[in-house]
């Protein structure tokens, strides 16, 4: 299985966003142009990177309180507006836990769980949907077939089923959330090496005689990476709903530790005394699911390949 | 000719059938692996501090101290006359208690089906009707919200508003129609605002076509084209997508919202047979489940084919 160099340059992206060095400062500057026009383009990066150093530098910044010192005496101290004052601007929890500080602590497991699951994803789906593009046959059809019974078979139920069996853990929703998605990254990346696969630099490395190996990874996988992030975007959002559901009914991180997910599943026996708790930590969810929303919406759009959109937008299981 | 055609068709149902049946065998095989393989039912049912004897008599009693392919071949041939085993923590056959409460989940869906479309399609005719106006950008903002929302804090909002604050609505439990409301509004909105996108996307599609423009030339107004003659061609993508969001309820928001609202259905259900470490009783969830979820996608797929002759018999 030695490779043998075709003496071709490593292909360059036939769809204007390749990953060629020498095009990088165009492609840069045509990202940069597009998103001055793009509002959603500006809110949602705007939005994913707040939430993204607020999860970093989270227990570094000063000011906040410690998320798991409770406080009985201030327990349900209503937000900032509401009769609150400014110690506790969202307010305490049912234990007096400051819920500002515990939303920022909770950010890191809600954010970490989602990305480690779609990067699993990412790679996996890829690399399957690589092989049975481009080996085709019965690899293919194997690989296809897996994925249908992925689409029929999601991820909820393949959670239930795993929990039932091996107890909550974190490592087990990250596993949940990347089996329910690996499918889709196979399913376009399979879609978009079919299309590439007659491209004449494909034809000239096979010719020049490089393994598939070389072909899949150094001609195919560039041009696939654009359309792959994309993806992998929306696919984050995904995620990150997920995670909340599955810490929401308890299959994740356990208590005390804290995620946004759990916070609502605790905060649910105190809404008619303390409706703050559940608003501010699914507003948190539904916030950061949207910055990452607009941010998909801005790099299909920018992308703009209608057909990869549908695929996208319009795919059944959850 | 027709006689083909028809034979053509029952050919194109029979494979579709077969294939559906198929993914069901091998859902099912899969929840066998990891209940029988990977653990042991009786050791995840009993708590911690069990001695040997009594793992060993939950053994037999479960029937798993026999060789697995035994067990195999027990689990297979009682699917198929709908035995799915004994329920540990109810005493009760599993498939039974599930079926029970079948319809309340079904109920739900239902629900939010008709909560999903009645809002989507309007909506989605809307934003078309004034594309690149201010109905579409909030059509749009809709969209962005409700599917960047998780569907159970949308579910303890409206209790907080419409529940707590205003009191116009049973917090929880399923009394009537009445109760049905909220739950199918935390389930609906999202799908809602996907559909409503696809059908927007559709139309401006649609009536770009030379049938569109040739009635809007002939002085039919945007909005009669829309309705009479763009919408039906958009017709069968709305049927595919509002059954993917079909699948989508069966087997992730009516789970977490059963939960919010106490809803006596197949997901709560699940939920409470894993507290009580029931793995059967998990397992003959799962399996009606992803069941209702092959069956939804056959029917989508006949659906489409009876809209849309064109849909080529794959």
């Amino acid at each position: 299985m030695t490779a043998v160099d075709d003496g071709l340059p490593p292909s360059e992206g036939t769809n204007g966003a390749g990953a060629a060095s020498g095009e990088n400062a165009t492609v840069m500057s045509d990202l940069r142009s597009h998103l001055r026009k793009s509002k959603a383009g500006i809110a949602g990066i705007a939005i994913c990177s707040l939430f993204a150093l607020v999860a970093i530098i989270g227990p570094w910044l000063p000011f906040l309180p410690d998320p798991s010192k409770q406080s009985l005496p201030d327990k349900l101290t209503p937000p900032v507006g509401w009769g609150g004052a400014w110690d506790h601007p969202l307010g305490t929890d049912q234990l007096g836990r400051d819920i500002l500080a515990r939303l920022i602590d909770g950010a890191r497991i809600s954010l970490l769980v989602s990305v480690v699951a779609v990067i699993i994803a990412a790679i996996l789906g890829t690399a399957l949907g690589l092989v049975a593009g481009y080996i085709g046959g019965r690899i293919d059809t194997l690989i296809i077939s897996a994925a249908d019974v992925q689409m029929a078979f999601p991820g909820v139920l393949a959670g239930l089923i795993l929990v039932a069996a091996f107890g909550p853990s974190v490592w087990l929703v990250i596993i949940v959330i990347a089996i329910s998605s690996w499918m889709v990254f196979t399913r376009v990346g399979r879609g978009l090496v079919f299309t590439l696969k007659s491209s004449l630099f494909v034809e000239a490395s096979e010719l020049a005689g490089a393994s598939s190996r070389r072909v899949m990874w150094r001609h195919l996988l560039p041009n696939l990476v654009s359309s792959l992030i994309t993806l992998s975007v929306l696919e984050l959002a995904a995620a990150i709903l997920s995670e909340s559901a599955f810490a929401f009914l308890g299959f994740g991180v356990q208590p005390p530790r804290s995620s946004w997910g759990l916070m609502i599943q605790q905060g649910r026996n105190y809404i008619t005394d303390g409706w703050w708790i559940v608003t501010f930590a699914g507003l948190a969810i539904a916030i950061v699911v949207l910055g990452v929303n607009l941010l998909s919406l801005w790099l299909q759009s920018f992308n703009d390949i209608a057909e990869r959109e549908q695929i996208i937008l319009e795919r059944p299981g959850g | 000719m027709a006689r083909t055609k028809g034979s053509a068709l029952l050919r194109w149902l029979a494979r579709r059938i077969i294939a559906a049946a198929l993914v069901v065998f091998v859902v099912t095989s899969l929840v066998f692996v990891v209940t029988h393989v990977f653990t042991d039912p009786a050791t995840v049912s009993l708590p911690l501090e069990a001695t040997e004897e009594h793992r060993a008599q939950r053994r037999a009693a479960l029937g798993i101290d026999r060789p697995l392919s035994v067990q195999y071949w027990d689990f297979v041939s009682g699917l198929v006359v709908g035995d799915l085993g004994e329920s540990f923590w109810q005493d009760q056959p599993a498939s039974k208690l599930v079926l029970e409460r079948l319809p309340a989940t079904l109920k739900l869906v239902a629900g939010a089906t008709l909560v999903t479309v009645l809002l989507a399609a309007p909506l989605g005719m809307l934003a078309a009707w004034w594309e690149r106006r201010f109905a579409d950008h909030a059509v749009l903002g809709f969209s962005m919200v409700s599917i960047s929302a998780p569907p159970f804090w949308i579910g303890y909002l409206l209790i907080i508003v419409f529940a707590v604050q205003l009191g116009w609505v049973p917090t929880f439990g399923s009394s009537g129609f009445v109760s049905l409301i909220l739950p199918s509004f935390a389930i609906g909105l999202a799908s809602a605002g996907r559909l409503a996108q696809m059908t927007r996307r559709g139309i401006v599609e649609e009536l770009r076509k030379p049938y569109a423009v040739t009635a809007l030339s002939r002085g039919f107004s945007r909005s009669y084209t829309i309705v009479n003659h763009t919408f039906r061609n958009v017709a069968s993508g709305f049927v595919t997508m509002t059954g993917w969001e079909l699948t989508r309820m069966f087997t992730g928001y009516t789970v977490v919202i059963e939960v919010v609202f106490a809803w006596p259905g197949v997901g709560r259900l699940a939920i409470h047979a894993i507290e009580n470490r029931d793995l059967v009783l998990v397992q003959a969830a799962v399996v009606v489940l992803a069941t209702l979820v092959v069956v939804t996608n056959l029917l989508v797929d006949i659906a489409r084919r009876m809209i849309d002759p064109r849909v080529e018999l794959g």
